[in-house]
């Protein structure tokens, strides 16, 4: 029986290289070095060019992306040729290492140079490094904090949708009719986008005068259903409309982690006469363990940049309740041009989710060998 | 920002028939391309744009606008012989709201091209998006646009960075500037004395109250009977709306609950705070005085003097006796959905609403829609003295030019090519044209009526309009526009900044975290924090170039 | 004794039957009843907006083609010429281009990486495999709107603004994580017999890829792709910043339809139906693969 959704490891073919001849390393690793070279000296000109110091270079620095997919491809045939296997299977990761690698390479340094200057869109003066006010700013800025703690609520959130998500994946996964029709149906509010939701549901379904769901409300019994008013209430809404478009997300996955169950375990625990309730617990629940991680974690990184919502239905409010730090970052950076600060906090953002991501990864992964050992 | 002035406006056959026979004499005449000029052709011009597609008669659509670009390119045509911008590319950055704007302006330029030779490209923005895109052109030097369209209160960013072109004279000509209103003169649209802006639109908060809560005989007779000073009738003053407000709650008006005045209390990307400005101008904007949000000489906030903390005090208390949903809703949500749909009694919005009161569809208050300037003050603040006057001519009015209207702007990049110069400045002033902005104000355009020539009833009634209600209409913006204590907003770099810090204060506010004076010195504070930001001498400067 | 026993098995089986079914409608109406209201807020006119009419034909509520006559696609349009659909449907245009382009490369380059760092011991550094999944899934971490700023210089030295192309590698950088974790996790579950019986048969490791491993992971691969799209095809933040006459797409177009004047609703909600038609189909008719495909690597 397989059981290997692992999150942190794989299975490893290790097997023997063939020898490779001297000539043909040789050759490989020249080619590394000419490409290499040649890719420099682009850079170079075009970055002198760039500078003024010398008159000749390209109009823009699309030359420059050309010859990196060049070196990219020399990089490539030049491992193979010194590495042979060994570069064979580098050229598995290598497309896509080196893609990301160009794509956020100078945004991620020039994002950290921004974030430690005080660039503000309208200023007259060019941006000037300004050490670390920003942070210190950052610190004791009040808005930030509480953007924060309602992080934590969000994330928090996330497991009542997991909650929620696990129940449907079951329900879909029993012996049901018009399976098909429920899964689509399931399905589809994950296919709206985040703008249409707030407006159609956020401002119309849920509106107080004419909303449906308002008018349902009072009838049952809840005078004034104003969803975005008191802070618990409106942030208690903004989590059922974001839960809303991902749960069926979470339950996607769950359902293939669900299907792809050995059925005889199953079979064999109703022989031996376990409840239901006993069945999930003791056999389904501990095996979709490792699925159930991977959706969890997959779904708080995206709900780390939760703001659309929010932006749209109740710009942080009321008294900033419902903020989230992308939505303040977005307020920060797009309303008050405030770019330097605003990369700042979103540079540091990335440092705190970076530490928890990775503390959950490694918190999660102990959690499962230990599964795994029982 | 105008919207469905015409929408199912009663009118009767027989001027719908003669409207239809006008328009293909027009579509004749333009297309030959001989209109004269004299002055009865040009009121027969007038007459005749107005019945395309004729009020009442549903949105018009891409060929109404081609038509009335055609019929008004008289101007052009004096200016530019027929194909001389042929090989010409511009490209327009402007919004796409509601599918008006932009695509006016398409329907609108394709017969100048036609004519001209020149062709455009475009660029639509989301309301939401627009000073983001703009803002981050500017500073990494991707002005990726010849013309634009843009609010006055941009106007720092771009013509106080140099990056607008100068109008030329003939412009000037062809577009009848002398005849805006009073406050779209000098020195809006003007930076350093050098002319860019050709208006399209005027913008000012009005004050939109229902008639039939002030002829309500039972509340007449509870106000009195509470003790109230005077007859129960329209405020004149914040200082009554105040107490009508408190007095309303509670109330019932024909079988509904009764509220007051309404305050957008949720954010709107910066736009909200103009309601605070309404709200504040009548306490803050001395008549001796031009500046009333900042100091001139220093760029120091007055928005936590007393005038300002007043006006938030005065939300603070109204906010018990609004709806219960307030806390979130945004100026949209209080005309829209609350004001028009027969919720409040009073309110201070741009002219949409009172266009839509009559109008749309989903209005309940038609009939009952009453229209002034904005309410005044028993007394001011004089921020030179630190006390409160009294004038000696009775409260102290000072309507809001909230935003100031948007214009259409040539950027400084065509100045290079004297042929696209010229292109760029005939096709903008195509926009601005006379003629065609009378057609933009009468019809859903986005845009308000702007110019002295706009404000004849006249022409109004002739084209289908109930003459009571384009009357009190009318008659509210044009007070505004030539008040003499307007309150015109500054026109300093990076304005929207300040409403949005403000906003994000006022939100903590609202929700009770913080007091009025509190709040008000926090605004200041993060004003100040932005004035030093983008400069506070430059910032001085153009504030002093701006007010004139 | 049967007798009551076989009963109040009876009795149970009905009740769990009528708790499941109770469940799934609750839910199925949950799901689509705000769908449903976007489609007929579609018909409706400013009145049926601001009174919560939900029936057509049902008083004040007689559909309107208002919403879609805006775009210039309701039946008395269709026929006559319109800026407003043109620019429809050049967005639309943009929009398969830009998400299928994103969704395909990622899917390509994804693949062929989550497989190595499945099978394979990689050293770069100090780095190992486990580093570098990280390294591709904090590139899901940063809120794009830091990326704003510095994309837009990027962009403009590459003269990759406003072109498919360039949106096209952005966003596929923001869905290869997700790509590679979840194929990843495919491939982790297709066991490596399979190729070590065909190296030793003497394919290379490449042949081994495309001849044994590929067809197992074919609806794995299909999935991954729906799933981009999907995300691709409702991206509005780099859309709104990175194009503005050639590669502009549909989502900033829905959001225009909010402004100064309050909403459009009518035609708001025509635009988002339009807008979310291609992936309600996908919904309908590839809904199987992509659980399928999820599942498909744990055959045994």
């Amino acid at each position: 029986m397989q059981k290997a959704h692992t999150v942190t490891s794989g299975q490893h073919i290790e097997i023997s290289a063939p020898l490779i001849s001297l000539a043909r390393q040789r050759a490989g690793r020249g080619l590394i070095i000419a490409a290499t070279l040649g890719l420099a000296v682009i850079i170079l000109v075009q970055s002198l060019y760039a500078a003024g110091t010398i008159t000749t270079g390209f109009a823009n620095w699309r030359p420059v992306l050309y010859a990196y997919v060049l070196w990219a491809v020399a990089l490539g045939a030049g491992q193979v040729m010194v590495r042979g296997e060994a570069g064979h299977r580098a050229l598995f990761l290598l497309p896509a290492l080196l893609f990301t690698i160009v794509m956020v390479i100078f945004p991620t340094f020039f994002g950290i140079y921004i974030a430690f200057t005080d660039w503000n869109l309208s200023a007259f003066d060019p941006p000037k490094l300004n050490g670390l006010d920003n942070l210190r700013t950052l610190v004791n800025d009040a808005y930030f904090w509480n953007a924060l703690l309602n992080m934590v609520y969000y994330i928090l959130g996330v497991l009542v949708q997991y909650t929620v998500a696990f129940g449907l994946a079951l329900l879909l996964n029993a012996d049901i009719r018009a399976r098909k029709f429920f899964r689509v149906a399931f399905l589809l509010p994950f296919m709206l986008s985040p703008v249409a939701v707030s407006w159609m549901i956020g401002k119309s379904l849920m509106e107080f005068r004419f909303g449906p769901i308002a008018t349902l409300m009072r009838h049952i019994g809840w005078e004034s259903p104003a969803f975005f008013t008191t802070p618990w209430i409106a942030r208690l809404s903004i989590i059922a409309l974001d839960a809303w478009v991902w749960i069926p997300f979470i339950m996607i996955l769950l359902l293939a982690g669900l299907q792809a169950l050995p059925r005889e375990v199953q079979e064999a625990a109703k022989v031996d006469g376990a409840t239901p309730w006993q069945s999930f617990w003791q056999i389904t629940f501990p095996l979709m363990l490792p699925v159930s991680v991977t959706a969890i974690i997959l779904r708080i990184i995206f709900q780390l940049k939760l703001a659309d919502i929010v932006i749209n239905t109740t710009s942080g409010g009321p008294g900033g309740a419902t903020d989230t730090v992308s939505s303040f970052v977005y307020r920060e950076y797009r309303e008050r041009s405030n770019v330097g600060y605003g990369t700042m906090i979103a540079e540091v953002y990335l440092i705190l989710i970076i530490i928890f991501i990775s503390l959950l990864l490694r918190f999660v992964s102990r959690w499962m060998q230990r599964e795994n050992n029982t | 920002m105008k919207l469905e002035l015409y929408n199912r406006m009663a009118m009767n056959r027989r001027t719908w028939l003669k409207g239809t026979a006008a328009v293909s004499v027009a579509g004749v005449a333009g297309s030959l391309g001989a209109m004269t000029t004299t002055a009865n052709a040009q009121d027969n011009l007038r007459a005749q744009i107005l019945q395309i597609p004729g009020v009442g008669k549903g949105s018009p659509t891409d060929a109404d606008w081609q038509k009335v670009g055609e019929m008004c390119l008289a101007a052009t045509k004096t200016n530019v012989k027929e194909g001389e911008f042929k090989g010409v590319e511009l490209t327009f950055m402007g919004l796409n709201n509601q599918n008006l704007h932009n695509l006016l302006f398409r329907g609108f330029l394709k017969p100048w091209e036609t004519y001209t030779g020149a062709k455009i490209n475009w660029i639509d923005l989301a309301q939401a998006d627009y000073n983001a895109r703009l803002q981050q052109s500017i500073a990494t030097g991707t002005v990726d646009f010849d013309i634009i369209e843009m609010g006055a209160p941009f106007e720092g960013d771009v013509c106080g960075k140099g990056l607008a072109s100068e109008m030329p004279d003939w412009v000037k000509t062809q577009i009848e500037m002398d005849d805006y209103v009073g406050y779209l003169k000098a020195p809006v649209g003007t930076w350093g004395g050098k002319t860019y802006r050709i208006s399209i639109d005027g913008d000012c908060h009005t004050f939109n109250y229902r008639t039939d809560y002030f002829a309500d005989a039972d509340l007449a007779a509870a106000w009195k009977a509470e003790g109230h000073e005077g007859d129960f009738a329209v405020p004149k003053t914040w200082q009554k709306v105040q107490e009508v407000t408190k007095f309303l709650k509670g109330k019932k008006v024909g079988g509904q609950d009764a509220y007051g005045y309404l305050d957008p209390i949720k954010g709107w990307g910066g736009f909200g705070f103009y309601f605070l400005g309404s709200r504040a101008t009548a306490y803050a904007k001395h008549p001796d005085d031009k500046a009333w949000l900042f100091d001139v000489d220093t760029m120091k906030p007055r928005v936590n003097n007393p005038a300002w903390v007043r006006a938030i005090q005065d939300v603070i208390d109204a906010l018990p006796s609004e709806p219960a949903d307030q806390l979130n809703a945004d100026p949209g949500t209080t005309g829209f959905q609350q004001f028009l749909a027969g919720t409040g009694s009073m309110l201070s919005w741009w002219g949409d609403i009172g266009s839509n009161a009559k109008t749309s569809d989903s209005s309940v208050v038609g009939d009952v829609t009453g229209f002034s300037i904005l309410p005044g003050s028993d007394d001011v603040y004089n921020a030179g003295t630190g006390a409160w006057d009294k004038l000696a001519s009775g409260p102290n009015y000072a309507p809001n030019m909230a935003y100031i209207g948007w214009g259409v702007y040539v950027m400084a990049r065509v100045d290079a090519d004297p042929v696209k110069q010229k292109a760029a400045w005939s096709a903008a002033a195509h926009l601005g044209g006379k003629d065609l902005s009378l057609w933009c104000s009468a019809y859903p355009s986005g845009f308000q009526p702007y110019r002295q020539s706009h404000f004849d009833i006249k022409e109004w009634v002739t084209a289908g309009y109930d003459e009571a209600f384009i009357t009190s209409y009318l008659n509210s913006e044009a007070d505004s526009y030539n008040h003499p204590n307007a309150a015109i907003e500054p026109r300093i770099p990076g304005i929207f900044q300040y409403y949005s810090a403000a906003e994000d204060e006022l939100s903590k506010i609202w929700a009770g975290g913080s007091t009025a004076q509190e709040g008000a010195d926090k605004i200041a504070a993060a004003w100040e924090k932005i004035t030093d930001g983008i400069g506070r001498d430059k910032q001085v400067e153009l504030y002093k170039a701006s007010i004139g | 004794m049967t007798q009551p026993s076989d009963g109040s098995q009876q009795f149970k089986y009905v009740g769990s039957r009528v708790l499941i079914y109770g469940a799934l409608l609750l839910w199925a109406f949950v799901c689509l009843f705000p769908i449903y209201w976007t489609i007929s807020t579609s018909f409706k006119t400013a009145v049926n907006v601001t009174q919560g009419d939900i029936i057509p034909w049902v008083g004040r509520f007689q559909p309107d083609w208002k919403g879609w006559r805006s775009l210039g696609l309701s039946p008395d349009t269709i026929g006559q010429i319109s800026t407003v659909r043109d620019e429809f449907l050049l967005r639309f245009r943009n929009s398969v281009l830009v998400s299928v382009g994103a969704a395909l490369l990622a899917v390509i380059i994804g693949s062929l990486a989550a497989y190595g760092l499945s099978r394979f011991q990689y050293r770069f550094g100090p780095w190992r495999n486990k580093d570098i999944s990280f390294f591709f899934l904090s590139q899901l971490i940063l809120p794009p709107v830091v990326l704003a700023m510095p994309f837009l210089v990027l962009y403009k030295e590459l003269a990759l603004l406003d072109s498919i192309i360039g949106l096209i590698l952005i966003y596929t950088l923001t869905v290869l994580p997700i790509v590679i974790w979840i194929m990843r996790d495919q491939f982790d579950t297709i066991p490596n017999e399979l190729e070590q019986a065909a190296l030793v048969d003497g394919c290379t490791v490449w042949g081994a890829f495309f001849r044994i491993i590929l067809p197992i992971a074919l609806p794995g691969m299909v999935a991954a792709f729906i799933l981009a799209v999907v995300l691709c095809w409702n991206e509005y933040f780099f859309a709104a910043l990175l194009t503005s006459t050639n590669a502009k797409t549909l989502p900033v177009m829905v959001a225009s339809q909010t402004g100064s004047q309050g909403i459009s609703w009518w035609s708001m909600a025509a635009l988002s139906t339009a807008a979310v038609m291609p992936l309600v189909l996908i919904g309908i008719f590839l809904e199987r693969f992509i659980v399928k495909g999820l599942t498909a690597g744990a055959v045994k």
